[in-house]
């Protein structure tokens, strides 16, 4: 049981911030705190637990990302030296270190949730002075809503890079979901990012951890959202190819949900602020690599026609790319399985269903009626023979 | 999303449904819905998502205010016959609590209770508010409404509450979350159409002074 006491005490022993702990409700530290975790791109409220949760997005702001969680960090201290980020401790324009007490984030999360501005929490942090210090406070927070205030609501915690087994623990056993970022893709551009986190202990390591708890039969840790992880695209050198292999390995071995991906723009005071900012549609073409094998099943040896021989995507769609130099002839909708039709540019899983529904009743007799149903003509057409007709194979490379 | 299986009970909340077009889709099943390539079926099947699209966006939208410690309120002004629905779903989500949802016109009440829904339908917003208020004090006062006292009694425990308004908490966050070098104007629109914002009473930028003339094209 949590008694006013520990709180009391744990909140005087992580006092970061200037305000004293009976700091008010400011709208600066909202912001700041609040600003801290406009890269962190997760955004799910969707959680299989009995009785479920739905995914619902309050709101959006006029970048167009979806704002579902009351998603802020616990504190902005942080002693890590990762040099794309504002609140590194070698960032030279770092603004006023701010920290909640889990009070105050529980009073914040039910009267949001009250007012259904937000499905749940989404809490992450720097690493204070002390990870353990901090992972303690933000289990307390999940505490405090779910056995004070019985917030039935979603709450994703984030794991900080080298917290405790037990910790882990216990913040799986109150979370929907955890998380912890992988931000690069191998120990070498880990290194490249940051002096202090040391990628296959502090991340990896701890990825295992919460796969092992989640495996564990008492069924006490189930996270019925599962893990994720993030990664910051572009910073570093790191090729989409080496990219997608430490995707494989997470999705293969680790057992993460899903993976995001955060374009790099450089913040200024940071070792990285004279780097280029990462253009916005590799995390797209990233995002589109992801699907086709984790939604399509695309095979990775399938994958790979999507890159250059430099290893990366170019701002295309890479499906085409994957289908013109694997698919040797057409398609024909009549008989074609659902894998085949998945690998036809302009068809995606639901208007594959269609097709082998519909067909069921009666043929497929035209390109009109696979437009009704939601394929895209255009793309598809090259790629498609309906009743031995075809378009012409230089329509495949126009297309 | 796929047509789910109770699609008529979606289709006769549209505004435009009438009797001859759900005579016509009793004839057909979700799934001759979902893939049949005609016009008709397409319609019924646009008509079924628009349904199901503004149930979503007012459960995501409608934003709730307490008062007292009993009510949560919230304007609701839906374009097709959802309301109730949507009332239930809150209900649901915050137990014990009265929700109230309308407009001028007319107004929505829910409660869950004990695993029961109850459910009334009533005249302008203001009005059930009013009147509800007057009801729960009169019971307040003879003691006898159990519902209301444990209300009360919530509210007693949520110190959390006092001289903490959501609404401003709520601008604060939102404006931290908003990253100016994705701005994107045009996803914004799609993903919160006017149109659902008015619906919902919220009334989320649009503010000219963000607006360049480039995001006109």
């Amino acid at each position: 049981m949590v008694t006013l006491e520990k709180i009391a005490h744990l909140a005087s022993d992580c006092r970061f911030d200037s305000l004293g702990p009976d700091a008010q409700m400011d709208s600066e530290k909202l912001s700041m705190l609040g600003g801290g975790t406009r890269h962190d791109v997760c955004a799910s409220t969707f959680s299989p637990r009995s009785p479920g949760l739905p995914g619902i997005c309050h709101s959006f702001t006029q970048d167009g990302r979806c704002v579902s969680l009351f998603k802020t960090l616990y504190t902005n201290y942080c002693s890590h030296q990762c040099n794309y980020c504002t609140n590194a401790a070698n960032c030279s324009q770092k603004t006023r270190a701010f920290t909640y007490t889990p009070q105050e984030l529980a009073g914040i999360t039910l009267s949001l949730y009250q007012g259904n501005y937000i499905e749940g929490l989404f809490l992450s942090s720097g690493s204070g002075r002390n990870e353990d210090v901090v992972m303690e406070k933000i289990v307390e927070t999940a505490r405090l809503l779910r056995e004070k205030h019985a917030f039935a609501g979603y709450i994703h915690l984030k794991v900080l890079p080298g917290a405790s087994r037990s910790h882990i623990q216990e913040a799986m056993e109150l979370a929907d979901r955890v998380s912890i970022n992988l931000e690069a893709s191998s120990p070498a551009h880990m290194n490249e990012m940051s002096a202090t986190k040391n990628y296959e202990t502090d991340i990896i390591q701890r990825q295992r951890y919460i796969r092992d708890l989640m495996s564990k039969t008492d069924r006490k840790a189930s996270l019925p959202a599962g893990q994720t992880t993030q990664l910051v695209v572009g910073a570093g050198a790191e090729s989409d190819m080496e990219i997608f292999k430490r995707i494989l390995y997470e999705y293969r071995e680790i057992g993460v949900k899903r993976a995001y991906y955060s374009a790099f723009s450089p913040q200024r005071g940071t070792p990285f602020e004279s780097r280029a900012p990462q253009q916005k549609w590799r995390e797209h073409r990233l995002y589109q690599m992801d699907w086709l094998y984790r939604i399509y099943h695309f095979q990775p040896q399938e994958i790979h026609h999507a890159f250059d021989e430099n290893g990366f995507l170019g701002n295309a769609d890479p499906k085409m790319a994957i289908a013109r130099q694997s698919m040797d002839s057409p398609a024909d909708p009549n008989v074609a399985s659902y894998s085949e039709l998945l690998r036809i540019p302009g068809i995606g899983p639901r208007s594959a269903q269609r097709i082998i529904a519909l067909r069921k009743m009666h043929p497929i007799k035209g390109k009109t009626e696979l437009a009704q149903m939601g394929v895209r003509i255009k793309r598809a057409a090259p790629f498609l023979k309906i009743n031995g007709w075809r378009d012409s194979t230089l329509l495949m490379w126009s297309a | 999303m796929k047509v789910p299986d109770n699609f008529l009970y979606y289709l006769s909340a549209h505004a435009d449904c009438n009797a001859r077009l759900l005579a016509r889709a009793k004839e057909l099943t979700a799934q001759d819905l979902e893939v049949l390539p005609n016009a008709d079926a397409k319609r019924l099947r646009k008509m079924v998502f628009e349904v199901l699209g503004e149930t979503h966006r007012m459960k995501a939208f409608v934003r709730l205010k307490p008062l007292g410690g009993a009510i949560l309120h919230g304007y609701l002004k839906p374009r097709h016959k959802i309301a109730e629905r949507v009332c239930d779903h809150f209900a649901r989500r915050n137990p014990r609590t009265i929700i109230v949802l309308g407009n001028g016109l007319e107004s929505w009440i829910s409660l869950f209770y004990e695993g029961r829904i109850l459910c009334e339908h009533g005249a302008g917003l203001t009005e059930t508010l009013e009147q509800l208020e007057s009801v729960l004090r009169d019971f307040g006062m003879q003691g006898s409404n159990e519902c209301e006292r444990e209300a009360k009694e919530k509210d007693r425990k949520n110190e959390w509450k006092e001289g903490k308004d959501a609404e401003s908490i709520w601008k604060a966050y939102y404006d931290s979350q908003y990253c100016p070098d994705r701005k994107n104007l045009r996803v914004f629109r799609q993903r919160m159409p006017r149109r659902d914002q008015e619906s919902a009473g919220l009334r989320l930028l649009e503010s000219k002074e963000n607006v360049t003339l480039e995001d006109f094209f």
